[in-house]
């Protein structure tokens, strides 16, 4: 019976961190001219800056965008200070 | 045995050659250049390159303003590549007119040291014969538009003189005077055509000489028709 309460115990913070919103912050640049920008997404995959990175790459190539650098990813709770500096790429790809 | 001396066709075939070899050394310099100036400056897309890694490497150039003004530096970097292109095809044209111009100097210089010799050579071979016209009607020679008067005996030999020299033949003494008597060559005596060639060479020689070196001076006297300085006296 303890054993069952912990292993629940354990699922739920499992699911809890899964349904936990996850962000990523990056640069990204077009070629010819050459345009930059510094934007925020939502990452829906594993919480990770290289798996941020291979995401966001398929999802801003559509675009005609190139990720540079995955600056770090983090919770809802770091969208509010990255917000101005995004600018119009916030949460737009 | 290899004669030790140089003749002066020996120098126009070397010269020719070093010629030949000096316009390709300056055709291969001119490429060796086209290829340095066209390759080693930076295309457009290093400036592009540049401000891409000094956005990425600092990490705290995040906000719009700052990527907007690396944006227009790279844009700058860009007008400023076309300005480079455009120099580098001037200063490349102009490159190329400078070499033009060596090149042009080069062959004028080699073409008047050409002259030069060549000029040489036809002042030590004396008269030279450019043009030899028989007047039958005046009963002139005219060697280079230098007018001589012949007898008429002395016309008809060197008429035949030029019209065997036409058909390349050599004539004989005999030959001359079976020509110009109409009998055959087997009656005539080699010594009749001998004379005519002497009295030939009598009246043109005289002439030749009075118009070339002693001069008579009408009423005054005679002279010799050549510069002061190239006469020596050993």
């Amino acid at each position: 019976m303890k054993n069952f309460a912990l292993s629940l115990t354990l699922t739920l913070c499992l699911s809890s961190m899964a349904t936990a919103q996850c962000f990523a912050d990056y640069k990204a640049k077009q070629d010819n001219p050459l345009r930059l920008h510094y934007g925020v997404a939502k990452i829906s995959g594993p919480c990770s800056v290289a798996d941020a990175k291979s995401e966001l790459a398929h999802r801003i190539a559509i675009n005609g965008w190139t990720v540079l650098k995955v600056m770090s990813v983090f919770g809802s709770d770091g969208l509010d200070q990255r917000k101005d500096s995004a600018g119009q790429y916030y949460l737009r790809f | 045995m290899q004669d030790n001396t140089t003749s002066a066709s020996d120098m126009r075939r070397t010269g020719g050659r070093l010629v030949i070899f000096g316009i390709a050394s300056i055709l291969a310099l001119l490429i060796g250049a086209a290829l340095l100036l066209f390759l080693a400056l930076p295309d457009a897309g290093a400036f592009d390159a540049h401000v891409e890694r000094m956005f990425v490497e600092n990490t705290d150039i995040t906000s719009q303003a700052e990527i907007k003004l690396l944006e227009i530096l790279a844009q700058s970097g860009t007008a400023f590549a076309d300005t480079l292109a455009s120099y580098r095809l001037v200063i490349y044209t102009l490159l190329v007119f400078a070499t033009a111009m060596m090149i042009a100097a080069l062959v004028f210089l080699i073409l008047i040291v050409g002259f030069n010799r060549r000029l040489a050579q036809i002042e030590r071979a004396g008269i030279q014969v450019n043009s030899l016209l028989i007047s039958r009607e005046e009963n002139t020679v005219y060697l280079n538009n230098l007018g001589f008067k012949l007898t008429d005996a002395t016309m008809e030999t060197m008429s035949v003189l030029a019209e065997s020299r036409m058909d390349d033949d050599v004539l004989s003494g005999s030959e001359i005077e079976a020509v110009i008597s109409g009998r055959s060559a087997a009656d005539c005596d080699e010594a009749a055509g001998a004379t005519r060639i002497k009295r030939l060479r009598d009246i043109l020689g005289n002439q030749i000489v009075s118009e070339l070196l002693v001069k008579n001076i009408a009423r005054r006297g005679y002279m010799l028709a050549v510069e002061k300085d190239v006469i020596k006296v050993l």
